[in-house]
């Protein structure tokens, strides 16, 4: 009797909603604050936003961000002041997608995507760039051939989450506070946090 | 020295300490463990009492006075952590910060910065300031090497202090007032001070920043050795630190007896040479008339082969080897062996011929740095110390204007310190004998009571000028009762390699050939017994074809020795020539076999500088490409001789330097790592000076320190961490003693070695009389400028502007009589060439006396001398 009881289960199961999902052709939404590779942001005149400070390799507990500064060509600035990034290069073996360079970038120039799909077959292309992880002329992440891009993976890549809130604003004290002046992935402040 | 101030009591936030009377609250608060915030406070500089971030509360005073301009006295309690204070403190910072930009992520300070830490620590924690603040233009160079940011600049007059008080060279001072105060540099007149770098250092935020650091990398991702400086033989100490494999700064170390924390530019910015592009990366060997690169075992093969050839053919006094004064005492040891224990020649000689006779470095009473400060009075007799030994020159500054040091210049010329002296006696080029007989009398006035020896700076003013004369004046001077002698060679480590026999007639440990040769007979096998010729004696030699294998050990002898054409017929004339270098020099490039070496920065080991002070010097970086350290080099060398030497590591070097060299007894790796500020030889005499405490750093709020605290430190907690000595405490020394005497053979002290005695130089000299000037001659003074067409400044990109024109400088009274504008060029003839030179007036050059620095320019003072002759007069003649 006892081998008929176990074919139970699968009759039971024969009734119920499928919950398989057809990865990679459909794929679920990403959680908002889901943490994938991450791209270097400009400003809308095109100037790059990293400013060379190294304070994302600094905070880095894997120590997978390599940066170098160097003095900006005042004929020719790549971003406003007097420093730039002009090594910028994330070894995507050792990132943990811990998101605390974000949070220690000054200047918002570190965000990430919701991408995580990218399977790379040798080193040098496990290592990122500054050339593959700058945005486009639009903001939106460069697609690299050996990544896996369906669509809508590049969507909410450059809001950016501040430790602290906005000074001087009693309201929102204790609260996460999100910018992003590209026009997508802002966010309201999220209620309920304690800093 | 010695304080004979009263001692009285100070109670500092309730903890009772004892003090000198009349010394600063602040520094005895920090030395009794209290941290008082600072900015424009600094321990080697005159309190102003500026910035305000020192108030205290003292009780019995009305207000708060600043702990950095007041001094304590008996009885005194003081409050530094008290509410008012820290409202004070949080007033003072609020302030501070109103105009500070907080471009911290942009700034080469972030990470380090004072203003930071002492904000974090002592500040209020949020602005109020929602105001725009003052804007300047940012960076503006104020010299060729430091940049001025004036929004981020505090005012707290470090800077500007250290340039008047500390250099000499008040070239930068305030500007404005109010809001608008800045740092200036007068109108045309940049900040060209060899000292320039100190600024930055010493800059409390990121408003002076260096040129060659500048945003080369982030404090957090350097690490950083301990070192000594080996551009010159001063010695400074300072952090090396590097960054991915890359030297980025070298920064001062605060070092009592050496160079109290300063550096000067050439020392601090020089070590961008390591990484010249034209670097040698691989051994090479001449095949087909040309130099090719080969691989190591190739290339000691043939340097081995060339060497054993002429030992065969014509017998060791065949083979000689110059050079080796850049290397550390390790190398130098191991290449005094190779060459006078292995192959037999005495034919060595570290100097290459502008310094003076080993006897005399070796052989004369030896005073310290800081003997300078107790001095009763201070001879200068040798090279301009401003270009030559800069921070001597500012310990000698020092000692006199802030110490009351009286000093006499004996001199030729002009030079940087001849306008602190209390007495001169001028004398033309050579004739430093006749001078010296008039030094006693012009010295009686100056003593005046004062007690404390006479200590003499000698050296070779010019190389122009044998280093006979200035032989002749040593003598002299030496009958004068309490002198003491620096000796002032130049290169970074001549002192050590003439220490460890890279001198014609020595041994190493400062003794003869004949009284060590016992002793090195038993220690090494063999030693030479005939004394060998000195760096012209092989030059000539050579170029007589009488040098059948001849080693060049670091040196760039076409430029560096005073006579080019002798060196060029030497090169040409000796048999096979093998070249140690870190680049191709022109002489390497005539070379049969060319092994490249590691330099300074890439290797570990010890200097000796200029007093005889060992102290380590750290590795921070592997080499590039496949170079080898020099004492590697020899031992490979010996091996392929048929030697042995059985030495790994530095420290094995170290221990058997001490066992075998008489003057190096007991100064072994273990002492060499526990003495702080290095040993001085001989090591009898300055025992008491021994500091084997490790330097006592403060944890908290000392981030801008070169010298960083191991392990995390805490804020609040406000304590001195006392790393533990790498020795046991005496009575488990006298343990090990008594387990080492156990052994068949004492390794410590070289007992079971032939006593040797140390070598004194009896000053027995007969002066050869100068030849006289005849009046239509100009007699030729070749000083050296701080920044020359040495390797050093030649590969470092921010110095290479810095090495001035060649100019011919002479009193106006003989331009007029040429009959030429200033300016002009005009033919410049000697008995050895002539040259066209541009000639420049100048009231300070004395009239029958022309000046031009050596080794600047592709033609120069080395095609105009010939070492043969004593002096070098020479005629001008108009092109027109």
């Amino acid at each position: 009797m006892a081998r008929f009881s176990g074919f139970g289960v699968t009759f039971k199961q024969m009734f119920k909603p499928r919950i398989t999902g057809f990865y990679p052709k459909e794929k679920r939404e990403k959680p908002e604050r889901f943490h994938g590779r991450h791209v270097l942001n400009r400003y809308e005149d095109g100037m790059e936003k990293c400013i060379g400070c190294e304070l994302c390799a600094g905070v880095c507990p894997a120590k997978c961000i390599y940066v170098r500064g160097a003095d900006n060509s005042p004929d020719s600035p790549v971003s406003p002041g007097e420093r730039f990034g002009f090594v910028y290069e994330i070894n995507y073996l050792r990132c943990i997608h811990c998101d605390m360079c974000v949070e220690a970038c000054p200047t918002e120039a570190i965000t990430e995507t919701k991408l995580f799909e990218f399977s790379f077959a040798n080193r040098a292309d496990a290592i990122y760039t500054k050339e593959e992880l700058l945005v486009d002329d639009e903001g939106r992440a460069k697609r690299q051939p050996w990544e896996l891009w369906l669509g809508g993976e590049d969507d909410k890549t450059s809001a950016w989450m501040r430790a602290t809130s906005s000074s001087g604003d009693a309201d929102y004290e204790g609260r996460v506070n999100w910018s992003g002046e590209l026009g997508f992935g802002v966010r309201e402040p999220e209620q309920g946090q304690s800093l | 020295m010695k304080d004979e101030r009263e001692i009285v009591t100070v109670t500092i936030d309730g903890i009772e300490m004892q003090a000198p009377k009349g010394e600063l609250l602040i520094r005895v608060a920090q030395d009794n463990g209290t941290f008082v915030p600072r900015f424009c406070w600094h321990e080697r500089m005159k309190p102003v009492g500026m910035c305000r971030m020192c108030l205290v509360e003292v009780e019995g005073v009305r207000g708060m006075p600043p702990a950095c301009t007041t001094t304590v006295t008996d009885g005194m309690v003081v409050n530094t952590k008290s509410e008012t204070v820290k409202k004070a403190q949080d007033g003072v910072l609020e302030f501070l910060l109103i105009n500070h930009p907080l471009d911290c992520p942009v700034c080469d300070r972030g990470g380090e910065c004072p203003l930071q830490d002492q904000t974090l620590a002592f500040g209020p924690g949020e602005s109020r300031y929602v105001e725009e603040k003052r804007h300047f233009e940012k960076p503006i160079p104020i010299s060729e090497l430091v940049l001025l940011d004036r929004e981020r600049c505090i005012q707290c007059s470090r800077c500007t202090r250290f340039a008047d008080e500390i250099a000499g060279d008040r070239l930068i001072d305030f500007g404005e007032r109010g809001g608008e105060m800045q740092v200036i540099t007068y109108p045309d007149d940049p900040f060209t001070s060899y000292f320039s770098g100190n600024t930055v250092q010493v800059c409390p935020v990121g408003a002076l920043t260096a040129k060659p650091y500048r945003f080369r990398a982030r404090p957090w991702d350097l690490s950083a050795v301990e070192t000594s400086c080996q551009t010159c033989s001063v010695g400074c100490r300072g952090s090396l630190e590097s960054s991915s494999n890359e030297l980025v700064r070298l920064l001062g170390v605060d070092v009592e007896p050496v160079n109290h924390g300063w550096l000067c530019d050439k020392g601090r910015f020089g070590y961008e040479a390591t990484h010249a592009e034209d670097r040698a990366r691989n051994p090479m060997i001449r095949r087909d008339g040309s130099l090719v690169e080969c691989s190591w075992p190739e290339a000691l093969d043939a340097a081995a082969e060339g060497i054993k050839r002429s030992l065969d053919l014509h017998g060791p006094a065949s083979i000689a080897m110059v050079g080796g004064s850049r290397g550390t005492n390790e190398d130098a040891y191991l290449w005094a062996r190779l060459a006078k224990g292995v192959i037999g020649t005495d034919n060595v000689d570290a100097q290459i011929g502008d310094g003076l006779p080993a006897e005399v470095v070796l052989g004369l009473p030896g005073a310290t740095i800081p003997d300078l400060d107790e001095a009763a009075a201070i001879i200068l007799l040798g090279p301009d110390l401003k270009e030559e030994l800069p921070v001597l020159y500012l310990r000698v500054r020092r000692a006199c204007v802030d110490l009351g040091v009286p000093i006499l210049d004996v001199s030729a010329v002009d030079h940087g310190l001849s306008k602190y002296a209390s007495a001169t006696i001028r004398h033309l080029p050579g004739e430093q004998a006749s001078a010296a007989r008039e030094i006693s009398a012009a010295l009686a006035p100056l003593i005046d009571g004062r007690s404390g020896p006479i200590v003499v700076v000698l050296g070779r003013s010019d190389v122009a000028t044998s280093a006979e004369p200035t032989v002749a004046a040593a003598a002299i001077i030496r009958e004068i009762p309490n002198t003491r002698f620096l000796v002032a060679l130049r290169r970074g480590n001549v002192r050590g390699a003439i220490d460890l026999g890279l001198a014609p007639g020595f041994l190493p440990g400062r003794v003869t050939l004949d009284a060590g040769a016992e002793r090195f007979v038993a220690a090494w096998g063999s030693a030479p017994a005939e004394v060998g010729l000195d760096t012209a004696g092989i030059f000539n030699a050579a170029s007589e074809g009488r040098i059948g294998a001849l080693i060049l050990v670091g040196a760039d002898i076409v430029n560096d020795f005073p006579d080019r054409r002798l060196v060029r017929a030497g090169v040409g004339g000796a048999g096979f020539v093998i070249c140690i270098n870190a680049t191709v020099t022109e002489a390497a490039a005539d070379a049969d076999v060319f092994l490249p070496a590691t330099v300074w920065g890439e290797k570990a080991g010890t200097t000796t500088n200029l007093e005889g002070r060992i102290s380590r010097v750290g590795r921070k970086i592997a080499a590039v490409g496949n170079p080898m350290p020099d004492f590697r080099i020899a031992s490979e060398l010996a091996l392929r001789l048929g030697t042995d030497f059985d030495l790994e590591t530095v420290e094995e070097i170290q221990d058997e330097i001490a066992r075998v060299a008489p003057a190096f007894a007991e100064v072994d790796a273990q002492l060499l790592k526990r003495a702080r500020d290095g040993v001085v030889l001989p090591l009898a005499l300055h025992r008491d000076e021994l500091v084997l405490e490790p330097r006592r750093i403060p944890v908290i709020d000392f981030s801008w320190e070169p010298i960083k605290p191991e392990g995390p430190g805490e804020f609040e907690v406000v304590e001195f961490e006392v790393v533990e000595p790498v020795l046991e405490a005496d009575a488990s020394d006298e343990a090990a003693a008594e387990e080492e005497s156990a052994l068949p053979v004492d390794i410590s002290n070289g007992a079971g070695l032939p006593d040797a005695q140390l070598f004194v130089w009896s000053a027995q000299h007969a002066a050869q009389p100068t030849p006289g000037r005849d009046n239509y001659a100009l007699r030729l003074s070749a000083g050296r400028s701080l920044y020359d067409n040495g390797r050093t400044v030649a590969s470092t990109p921010a110095l290479r502007a810095l090495i001035p024109a060649q100019t011919l400088r002479v009193n106006p009274s003989e331009i007029s009589r040429v009959g030429v504008a200033d300016g002009e060029s005009v033919r410049v003839s000697t008995a050895r060439g002539s040259l066209v030179l541009s000639l420049t007036g100048d009231a300070n050059v004395p009239a029958g006396v022309a000046v031009m620095p050596f080794n600047i320019g592709e033609t120069g003072v080395g095609d105009l001398v010939d070492v043969s002759l004593v002096v070098t007069d020479l005629r001008l003649e108009t092109l027109r």
